[in-house]
């Protein structure tokens, strides 16, 4: 085991426990919380794999995550602005599917 | 011993970002659940620099944590009037049947993930290797900077157009012929004079630095998107203080700034293009200017669609004069 093992495991674990919230919570902020956990576990993946050779740090995840970071606010802008609309117009903050809202 | 310190080290802060990751999950209160997520941006932040990634902790700590939870809040204010949730009418056993399948596909992603990664192998070269051996030919000294602005440049241009694309498709969402509604963010006797000239002090302070982060981004940690990240982080402070309020529109100025970074970017692609060369293949003698050109402009491109993403208004504009205390 080294320290990008470590860390691996635990982006598998962030991955899981957000995948269960994005599941289970009817609420759309809180489904938009997960989403964006389950980017950064996939990014903290991708940077601890960068890590694998001790001798060098591979720079194309780390700036493939940098773009990653950038995008993901993009997107979570984008989805909070819809979310805010969805409550001014109907007063919920869930998809109609889910029946508590 | 230095080993076993850093042993000690990497676990508490695997076991910190797991709990808190739990956290956001399972805490109840909404408002709990997006300070949480702030800490995890943070934590990861801390994790990043363990990880000999230094670039990714700074943009995480100033975008990931800082402006995502700023957006986080405001959209929080918005909805704050959302009512206790009402209590269950299903049936317990449906609703414990369904989150017990839900744990299962969690419980299910883990280990399907935890069984690759320790598998994987590690790589004999990949493209890191060939652009850390081509460093030379970008006239960055760089890795990270070199990656995102020459070997990779294409990925970062569309990045701009997906940044440009958020900030138009949230203006259109969000405007609508209703009229406008208050400001969540009342400055009316809300902030002493304290606060005032405690910004005054910092926002030079912070672009400064942002022009320091942009300058070094040739030769170590920093670059377009920590410095565009801090002045955005400025941005939200004039914001929340008053300093810059919504406007229904933007200037052009605010329009130019937008898309600068597009713009600028297309078209050195083109020049290059049409130099004889492939597209965005800068020449070697021109490629430490043209970097830093199309990141100057990245840098004030990234910040403001930030800011007005978090203003939730299409446009910015000073108080007229005698409105400023």
């Amino acid at each position: 085991m080294t320290p990008p093992v470590l860390y691996a495991l635990c982006a598998a674990a962030i991955f899981g426990i957000a995948v269960y919230g994005l599941l289970s919570r009817p609420h759309l902020v809180r489904r938009l919380l997960a989403l964006n956990m389950m980017g950064v576990a996939v990014f903290l993946l991708l940077v601890a794999f960068a890590r694998r050779d001790p001798e060098v740090t591979d720079p194309v995840p780390h700036a493939m995550v940098l773009t990653g970071i950038v995008i993901a606010v993009s997107a979570t802008a984008f989805g909070l602005a819809l979310v805010r609309r969805l409550y001014r117009d109907t007063g919920r903050t869930g998809l109609s599917e889910s029946r508590d809202p | 011993m230095t080993e076993a310190f850093s042993w000690v080290f990497d676990g508490l802060l695997v076991i910190a970002l797991v709990i808190v990751a739990a956290r956001v999950v399972f805490t109840p209160v909404l408002f709990k659940a997006i300070v949480m997520f702030i800490v995890f941006g943070l934590l990861m932040a801390i994790a990043w620099g363990r990880l000999d990634a230094p670039h990714v902790a700074l943009a995480e700590a100033a975008i990931g944590a800082g402006i995502t939870g700023a957006l986080l809040l405001a959209a929080y204010s918005d909805l704050v009037s959302v009512r206790r949730r009402r209590p269950h009418l299903r049936p317990r056993v449906r609703v414990l049947r369904r989150h017990a399948f839900f744990a299962a596909s969690a419980a299910l992603a883990f280990a399907a993930l935890a069984l690759v990664l320790l598998q994987v192998p590690a790589p004999e070269s990949g493209a890191g290797t060939l652009a850390v051996a081509n460093l030379d030919a970008t006239g960055v000294a760089e890795g990270v900077t070199a990656v995102l602005l020459d070997f990779r440049a294409y990925d970062t241009l569309l990045e701009m157009a997906v940044l440009l694309l958020a900030v138009y498709g949230a203006r259109a969402v969000l405007v609508t012929d209703s009229e406008p509604r208050p400001d969540p963010w009342p400055t009316e006797g809300r902030h002493g004079s304290m606060v005032a000239a405690l910004v005054g002090v910092l926002a030079p302070l912070i672009v400064v630095t942002a022009g320091y982060l942009l300058w070094v981004g040739a030769y170590g940690p920093g670059g377009a998107f920590q410095a565009g990240a801090v002045l955005a982080a400025l941005g939200v402070l004039l914001r929340l203080t008053g300093r810059l309020e919504p406007a229904a529109a933007s200037s052009w100025p605010q329009r130019l700034v937008l898309v600068a970074g597009l713009i600028v970017f297309s078209l050195v692609g083109l020049a290059t293009l049409f130099a004889g060369g492939t597209f965005l293949d800068y020449p070697e003698a021109w490629a430490y200017p043209l970097v830093l050109l199309i990141e100057i402009a990245l840098t004030v491109s990234i910040a403001l669609p930030l800011i007005l993403l978090f203003s939730g208004s299409p446009g910015l504009a000073t108080p007229a004069p005698e409105d400023r205390r």
